[in-house]
């Protein structure tokens, strides 16, 4: 639907769509092995040279300096096909998105434009959290001109496979936090195996202790808070669509499968209680694509508040896309069951999504706190 | 202040007393004895919990994702081991002889662990109630006999059921469909047995299973009035297995692909045909297989409610644990109200599932499979008797061609229709709320626990996966309404037409 309000967005439409056709939609169920199969890091490399890596990213800074709308556009046609190459793609651009909220420029410059490889410009990312909610955080000491972090983080997404990673770690006790740059092949990491998760297998996440790990700062000390609350509200939408694209992706099949499909003498989708399982999947799906549309509207407009707009839009759709990714695999039968087909995929995928800048229900309450001026449930007070 | 008549008048009124308030008039005829060995079946279902299934769940989840070709041996050994597989085996058929309904609680104990290993259990009972519904007493004995030995020797016998075939997944729970549905597996009668050909898939630990009550059909083009079952065991020339699913969940409990080529059953591994039904009823064979599928499902339906609502447990317990245990913003979560009333939601949704599953067995208790094991003197009888009694006694009265006469004609020509509609719409209704708040509640825990939830290792995630398949097997959730509706509803409703749209 973006693409019939802002006709610039089609190449990145086709761009995205043909990727996935070829890079994915055959070898879901492959990719999907991981950490028990092996790593599709050819089609990484492929999403790093056409670009989908640095999507939001200024060209100046090796990027192709789109907008969210871009950005949105090539999640949803991804993760129609694969949301876990979505949440590579989501995660890198967070981790830069945060860069660029706290004008960190230089360190950027140090980081994209120099990178020759995929795993040389993946930054990692804690994609599950919002920080602000985590009961513990690294530490950072001020040590000379930098910084050290000790403590451990949970589920650093990318963690096993990038260079660097964007940390949140406080400097001193209390609610605010800072972000870091850190080289993951420093001295005094330690990083587990790739987490074994309900989702997104082929984006995989590790935990991480660290000991002392040098690390630089990204903007200001005690402003992490505030970069990711103006982050989150845009990556808000981007995770949204990319549950739009897997409602889009369990309709599509559970279409094509209940045309196929015969019980009790016709095509399932001729009775009539699949029928009305494929329409609430539909409308679902559509409403979701209307809302990843509109948010990024108001977005790009400025309108009054819409950073609430699209978390609401992001909180909505994966309610959205829990239900309707339920009924894709019941439309199928057992076979929706089967890795034989993307529904259980997606069943998955679509939760895992839901879960992406921190957990609903806290959303839920910071965004009614918001819209009466409180502070944020999180905050002390 | 009402006349009898004008009480019995109005409580015959849909909805029916009779069809509607089970527990109100049936709790009181349960057998005292029962409430003090279910207690017990639960105490085991913890302690199995405790000592197996709780330290083994996730690590061999995790198992069969690095070996998909992982089989459950052991842990069918461990079952055995404990007595699972003849605690719920009538005593009069050499089993433990515990009561059925007891078997959902256990269900929703060990589901709230584990619905893998529960499954590696309970799907045994699948096939225990497709034996033994068949009112074929001799085969039943011998089949059963079978299962205690390997208890006695350490070798798990295993009973699997067989209907789903490719192409008929739901048109084979019911007759009104299966005759235009696509059904391939074919029993052809010759001198001393059948002769099969077919295939049949998704069948819960097939593979792992000694013996197979499989469905077949000797004509194809008929196949609601030729159903025949069949005892199959495994190694039996003609009769091998497939490969088994790559599944999203349960993936201890493999489900398996079985194929029939010219596969010779003999004649006293016939559990029915149309044969042997006729020298107990004159009734329409399509009719009489209708309600020996009615009698397995009433049961196994409440039976797959109760899973779910283990799944729904599990997660609740995770929830609750999560949030007794985490802070955010310096308060544990368990002090927010949000959370609390998250909570309240979903222990009232495993009350209600329970509640349904409880309300199946008082109908299965006392108007469907279980209801002579269930009647007072009989059930103190069973209980009280001596196993050598059995065994020498009541087994070769069991055998005598009258006796299977009389199970016969008691359990389907003098069983009344409106006890199996009401046993087979609460077995649906229990199966549907129990699953659908598997899912409601796995999904609130999810959310609940943030990234914590998505992690293997911390369990809720697994249970989503595998609550899942509730949903589906033993007929899916939208099989399962329309057969509420066919049972509860459309007996009001004289113009109602079912699976006819
Ligand atoms: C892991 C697993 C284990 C299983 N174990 C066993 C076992 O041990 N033994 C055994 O015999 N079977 C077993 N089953 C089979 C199970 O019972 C079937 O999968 C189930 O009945 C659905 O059939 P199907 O998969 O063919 O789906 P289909 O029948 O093809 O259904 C596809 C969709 O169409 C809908 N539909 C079909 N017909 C109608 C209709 N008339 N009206 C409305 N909606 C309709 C269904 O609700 C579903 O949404 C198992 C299945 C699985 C997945």
């Amino acid at each position: 639907m973006l693409t019939s309000f802002k006709s610039d967005l089609k190449p990145f439409d086709e761009l995205a769509r043909s990727f996935a056709a070829k890079e994915l939609t055959k070898k879901v169920e492959e990719h999907d092995r991981y950490p028990f199969g092996e790593f599709f890091t050819t089609v990484v490399d492929k999403m790093f040279d056409v670009g989908f890596l640095g999507v939001v990213l200024p060209e100046e800074l090796g990027g192709i300096g789109g907008s969210i709308s871009a950005l949105c556009v090539i999640l949803e046609n991804i993760c129609r096909a694969d949301s876990s190459a979505g949440g590579i793609i989501f995660t890198n651009a967070l981790s830069q998105e945060i860069m660029r909220a706290a004008k960190a420029e230089a360190l950027a410059r140090k980081v994209f434009p120099k990178a020759s490889s995929a795993s040389e410009f993946l930054v990692a990312f804690p994609s599950y959290i919002d920080p602000a909610h985590a009961g513990a955080l690294p530490d950072a000491m001020k040590t000379g001109r930098g910084y050290t972090l000790t403590g451990s983080l949970e589920l650093l997404v990318l963690g096993g496979l990038a260079s660097r990673a964007v940390i949140p770690a406080r400097i001193r006790d209390g609610s605010t936090y800072s972000f870091f740059l850190v080289d993951l092949a420093e001295e005094g990491i330690v990083k587990s195996d790739p987490v074994f998760t309900l989702g997104l297998h082929a984006c995989p996440a590790v935990d991480v202790t660290m000991k002392g790990v040098k690390a630089r700062l990204i903007g200001e000390p005690d402003k992490g808070g505030l970069y990711f609350k103006e982050v989150s509200s845009k990556m808000h939408v981007a995770a949204a669509a990319m549950n739009a694209g897997i409602m889009k992706g369990s309709l599509g099949e559970a279409l094509a499968y209940s045309k196929e499909r015969f019980q009790g003498g016709r095509e399932i989708i001729n009775w009539s209680e699949v029928s009305m399982l494929l329409a609430g999947m539909a409308i679902k799906a559509d409403v979701a694509d209307m809302c990843v549309a509109q948010a990024c509207l108001a977005m790009e407009q400025g309108e009054n508040h819409w950073g609430s707009h699209c978390i609401a839009a992001a909180l909505h759709i994966h309610e959205l896309a829990c239900e309707a990714v339920t009924d894709g695999v019941q439309v199928l039968g057992g076979n929706g069951y089967m890795k034989d087909y993307g529904q259980e995929k997606r069943y998955r995928d679509a939760r895992q999504v839901q879960a992406l800048l921190g957990a609903a229900p806290l959303k839920k309450i910071d965004l009614v706190r918001g819209l009466a001026g409180l502070a944020a449930a999180g905050s002390p007070g | 202040m009402l006349s009898r008549a004008e009480v019995s008048a109005r409580l015959s009124r849909f909805p029916k007393f009779d069809d509607t308030y089970l527990s109100l008039p049936y709790a009181p005829h349960m057998p005292g004895h029962m409430v003090r060995q279910t207690k017990e079946v639960i105490a085991i279902a913890r302690k199995f919990n405790e000592e197996v299934a709780r330290p083994r769940a996730l690590e061999l989840d995790r198992k069969t994702h690095e070996d998909p070709g992982y089989m459950p041996w052991e842990l069918a050994e461990l079952a055995n081991k404990w007595g699972f597989y003849t605690m719920w085996i009538p005593k009069m058929f050499g089993g433990k002889g515990y009561n059925m309904p007891s078997m959902s609680y256990f269900s929703e104990e060990v589901g709230s662990v584990c619905l893998g290993i529960m499954n590696v259990i309970g799907v045994h009972y699948l096939g225990v109630s497709g034996v033994i519904a068949s009112a074929n007493l001799t085969l039943s004995r011998r089949i059963m006999n079978d299962v205690v030995q390997g208890e006695k020797t350490g070798k798990p016998c295993l009973i699997a059921l067989a209907t789903t075939e490719p192409g008929a997944g739901t048109d084979v729970e019911e007759t009104d469909l299966v005759d235009k549905g696509k059904v391939t597996c074919h029993a052809r009668k010759v001198k001393g047995g059948y002769i099969v050909n077919g295939t049949k898939v998704f069948i819960s630990m097939g593979h792992v299973s000694t013996w197979t009550v499989l469905y077949a059909y000797s004509d194809l083009k008929r196949p609601s009035e030729t159903s025949v079952g069949l005892m199959v065991k495994t190694g039996t020339k003609g009769f091998s297995f497939g490969t088994h699913e790559n599944k999203m969940g349960q993936r201890v409990c493999p489900a398996s692909v079985l194929v029939f080529e010219d596969c010779f059953v003999p004649d006293d591994q016939v559990l029915f045909d149309e044969a042997r039904v006729r020298k107990f009823t004159k009734k329409p064979f399509r009719e009489i297989s209708q309600r020996y599928i009615d009698y397995v499902v009433s049961a196994t339906r409440a039976g797959v409610g109760a899973f779910g609502v283990g799944a729904a447990r599990g997660a609740f317990e995770a929830a609750l644990n999560y949030a007794s245990t985490t802070e955010v913003g310096g308060r544990l979560l368990i002090n927010n109200e949000w959370v609390q009333c998250q909570l309240a939601e979903m222990y009232k949704n495993v009350a209600l599932g329970r509640l349904a599953y409880v309300e199946a067995n008082y109908a299965n208790s006392h108007r469907g499979l279980y209801r002579l094991l269930q009647l007072k003197p009989f059930y103190y009888y069973l209980l009280f008797m001596p196993q050598a009694y059995f065994d020498n006694v009541v087994a070769p009265f069991l055998e005598k061609e009258s006796s299977q006469k009389l199970m016969g004609r008691l359990y389907y020509e003098w069983a009344r229709e409106p006890d199996q509609h009401c046993c087979s719409g609460w077995g649906s209704l229990a199966k549907v709320a129990g699953t659908d708040i598997g899912i409601k509640n796995c999904q609130m825990a999810l959310e609940l626990m943030g990234q914590t939830g998505l992690r293997q290792d911390a369990g809720v995630e697994k249970l989503l996966r595998d609550a899942k398949l509730v949903q589906i097997y033993e007929g899916t959730n939208q099989l399962n309404r329309l057969n509420l509706f066919k049972c509860l509803i459309a007996p009001a409703v004289p113009q109602a037409r079912v699976f006819e749209e």
